[in-house]
């Protein structure tokens, strides 16, 4: 048989994302259709800064789970660095300190739970299923469990629209999908991210140093979900340690919905991308039909179940 | 003539466009053992993995015990006698050797929903015994060598009420003892009137065992022949397409001065083996499978903590700690366990050629337009069958994920060259293409250390043949004189 080198991709609509967004225009052709509302420029805008926050964290989980690895405490760390950042402006501190200590803050927190999962070798899923109480805990401790106003400081991320309807705070998180991007299809450190998680063993030795490695995932998701705690104070103004709840969970499901398996070794931030957009589309959906918040959950539920099936069904296709 | 077992009419099988299998027939007598040969990528793993059930074909139909089925699911393949045993190594690492066997039928004990665990180590025992596989039925999987997994394959296809065997490619991780035992075990299970399809790319295996013989070549089948009218000559012939020789004769350049030494090495499993490499030589490695062979190379490679001993590549001495201290010292291993310690399944074919390189000489950002040419270079070279370089390992077959194993390591232009089991699973003619690599590199000054379980290819590749027994390195002959039951001799001590 003679060699081919002729590339042949799977086709572009046979991909997740592009199911996704087949999906999404969809359902916003027809809630428009139903309630014109969703078209205003006004309801758009706020789609796009909803789900600037879980943008940034589902690409810091896009990382974590593509190279086999899993952090469930990102929601007690943003509840733990949004404090912090209040409390040093309720100080005082000035703005960009704050913000930067608060990203430390989520480093270090991110770090640990890697240095931890290298050093007992237990998986990371496991280590920070134990840190989501303890940085709760120690945000509880801080703030002795009050909510955090900063009143009408570090307003700026936040509030500014450019020309109106592009918020500085999408643009972040747009900042954050295109960083995982190019870290993922163009160096060599995203290749390590995928040898790691297909296969460890076999990484080890190709040469791949894997302690080094992982602490550096864990390092760029602490940066993503520091980025996002800040997103966050900055839109709401006021944190309590409580904020950031759940969000792990939904950045996971966006991750698994943009098609990337909880096997790792696969996934790519376009799925991530579509995944999270379809999300905060079906919440905003939910509202605009104004459906009770408890079906919202259920349908974020069934969400996640039904993009295993389609990628079950896809799989099988090509057996 | 008897009944055929099994009648495989026109099947045909395509991935994505590309026809893998086209029309093939085959039928299976009982008592019979029937060859199934073919280059790497002919589709001969494919076509028993539609009897198994692990593939749908696309058309043909499948007749067997009575009925006519044009698909077939896993359990009713074993269900109408069909026992198979994949390439791939399929077991529970985490469960014994017992469990593995009796996985999906397990013995029941007195309360419902359990298991009888004593009862089926005691049969697992015995059935072991009769099949004259040396395990402990209580070991758990992860334990054991790869050649014991291979021979847990086959103790755990044999369990059961098949009628049909089929074994792809079973001796690729075996000794020459085991291998024994297994022909010893194919010809009783022949005589009980089973039929058995044997894939292989030992052509000796074929002459030895085989009643029948089928040729597949690019996903057709040239024909199906008595091995008692054909030679091993014609046998290439049909398959590879132009005379080829079976047996590859090395030309010996002329070795040099020693460049790499190991003195008193011991690790977990090895101890006190010193041995020396010369410019251009092809140093083997011989023995039994759990001989050491295999940790002595990771001892060498860092991915083995070494307890003492020294090493020394050019008068320099090396003390790799990770497997990427090694490959910087200019030490490369080829790991005999490509699914579980080599290959990224899930991942690109190029992904896979260029990871090492990557690490070793890439710098931060990748360089899309090298990693093409150096892997189209590869493809060439090593006549990778793929349908193209961005799909997953794990669609290659057996021997183009070999040949890719390979590859990641020509490219990183190590000093010294480890090679575990080099040609495991790899057709003639790639053979042939492989003990060419290694004699260039050899020729090149490289210095080229091959472990290999294969007899005709240790003895026909290595200067020198150091003899490995129970962890000690038993001797060291000149590979020029060695003779295969000699050698044997010393294996067994
Ligand atoms: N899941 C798959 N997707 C795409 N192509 C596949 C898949 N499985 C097998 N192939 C292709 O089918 C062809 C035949 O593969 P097969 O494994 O049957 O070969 P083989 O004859 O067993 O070779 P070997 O001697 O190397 O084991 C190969 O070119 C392989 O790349
Ligand atoms: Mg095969």
């Amino acid at each position: 048989m003679k060699t081919m080198t002729r590339r042949k991709g799977r086709t572009f609509y046979k991909q997740q994302w592009f199911i996704l967004m087949v999906v999404i225009v969809a359902m916003a052709a027809a809630t428009g259709i139903a309630n014109p509302k969703f078209f205003s420029v006004r309801n758009l805008v706020n789609i796009l800064e909803q789900i600037s926050t879980l943008g940034l964290v589902a690409s810091g989980a896009t990382v974590l789970m593509i190279s086999g690895n899993f952090d469930i405490s990102v929601g007690s760390t943003i509840g733990l660095s949004a404090c912090a950042m209040a409390m040093l402006m309720k100080r005082d501190v000035a703005e960009p300190l704050a913000v930067a200590a608060g990203l430390g803050v989520a480093i270090l927190c991110c770090l640990f739970i890697g240095a931890n999962s290298l050093l007992f070798k237990a998986p990371s899923f496991i280590i920070s299923l134990a840190c989501v109480g303890i940085y709760r805990g120690i945000a509880l401790a801080l703030t002795g469990g009050t909510i955090q106003t900063i009143y009408g400081k570090f307003e700026y991320l936040g509030s500014t629209r450019y020309c109106g309807v592009l918020p500085l705070l999408f643009i972040v998180s747009l900042v954050g999908y295109l960083a995982v991007h190019f870290i993922l299809a163009r160096t060599r450190l995203g290749r390590r991210v995928y040898a790691i998680g297909s296969n460890r063993n076999a990484a080890f030795l190709s040469g791949i140093a894997i302690n080094r490695n992982l602490m550096t995932f864990f390092l760029i998701n602490g940066i993503l979900v520091g980025a996002a705690a800040a997103l966050l104070l900055s839109r709401v103004g006021a944190v309590q340690p409580a904020t950031g709840a759940g969000m792990e969970l939904r950045a996971m499901g966006a991750v698994v919905i943009g098609g990337a398996p909880m096997t790792g070794g696969k996934g790519n931030i376009l799925g991530t991308f579509t995944g999270v957009l379809l999300m905060g589309v079906i919440s905003n959906v939910l509202n605009m039909l104004q459906v009770s918040p408890y079906f919202q959950d259920i349908t974020f539920g069934l969400l996640i179940i039904v993009s295993l099936a389609i990628s079950a069904m896809s799989q099988k296709w090509q057996k | 003539m008897p009944e055929p077992l099994l009648d495989l009419a026109n099947i045909d099988k395509s991935y994505g466009g590309n026809p893998v299998l086209r029309r093939v027939s085959m039928d299976l007598l009982p008592g019979e053992v029937h060859c199934l040969v073919g280059e790497n990528g002919a589709g001969k793993s494919t076509f028993i993995k539609i009897l198994s059930g692990a593939v749908r074909p696309d058309g043909g139909t499948l007749r067997l015990a009575g009925g006519s089925y044009s698909s077939l699911s896993p359990q009713e393949s074993m269900r109408l006698g069909v026992s198979t045993i994949y390439q791939d190594i399929e077991l529970i690492e985490s469960l014994t050797v017992a469990d593995n066997i009796f996985l999906g039928h397990e013995l029941p004990a007195g309360i419902p929903g359990t298991v009888n665990i004593r009862e089926q180590e005691r049969r697992a025992g015995a059935l072991l015994d009769m099949l004259r596989i040396r395990l402990d039925p209580g070991e758990p999987v992860e334990n054991l060598s790869t050649a014991q997994k291979q021979n847990l394959q086959i103790a755990k296809a044999m369990h059961g009420e098949a009628r049909i065997l089929v074994m792809d490619e079973p001796t690729v991780s075996l000794g020459v003892d085991e291998k024994k035992a297994l022909m010893r075990l194919v010809r009783e299970l022949r005589a009980k009137g089973l039929g058995i399809i044997y894939i292989s790319h030992f052509l000796e295996e074929v002459f030895d065992i085989g009643d029948r013989i089928t040729i597949l070549k690019d996903g057709e089948k040239v024909g199906t022949y008595d091995v008692a009218a054909m030679t091993a000559d014609k046998v290439t012939r049909l398959m590879v397409g132009r005379d080829a020789s079976q047996f590859f004769s090395r030309e010996r350049s002329t070795v040099g001065e020693t460049r790499f030494e190991v003195s008193g090495l011991s690790c977990e499993g090895v101890e006190d083996v010193s041995f020396s490499v010369a410019r251009g030589e092809v140093f083997g490695f011989g023995g039994l499978v759990g001989s050491g062979r295999t940790e002595l190379a990771e001892a060498l490679f860092g991915a083995r903590k070494r307890l003492a001993g020294t090493i020394i590549l050019d008068g320099e001495k090396l003390a790799p700690a990770s497997p990427l201290e090694a490959l910087r010292d200019g030490v490369c291993l080829l790991t005999e366990d490509r699914k579980r310690l080599a290959l990224f399944m899930n991942r690109p074919l190029s992904e896979n050629v260029t990871v090492a390189h990557n690490e070793l000489f890439g710098g931060a950002l990748l360089s899309f337009a090298l990693e093409r040419a150096q892997v189209a270079d590869m493809l060439a070279q090593l006549k990778i069958v793929a349908a193209g370089t961005d799909i997953d390992a794990a669609s290659l077959s057996g021997g183009n994920q070999q040949k890719v194993a390979v590859a990641r390591w020509l490219l990183c232009r190590s000093e010294v060259l480890i090679f575990d089991e080099p040609t495991k699973g790899v057709d003639i003619g790639a053979k042939a293409e492989i003990y060419r690599l290694m004699t260039d590199l050899a020729a090149a000054g490289r210095c080229v250390i091959m472990i290999s379980s294969d007899m005709p290819e240790l003895i026909a590749m290595s200067d020198r043949i150091g003899v490995m027994r129970g962890g000690r390195l038993a001797g060291i002959l000149p590979g020029a004189k060695a003779r295969e039951e000699e050698l044997i001799r010393m294996f067994m001590g």
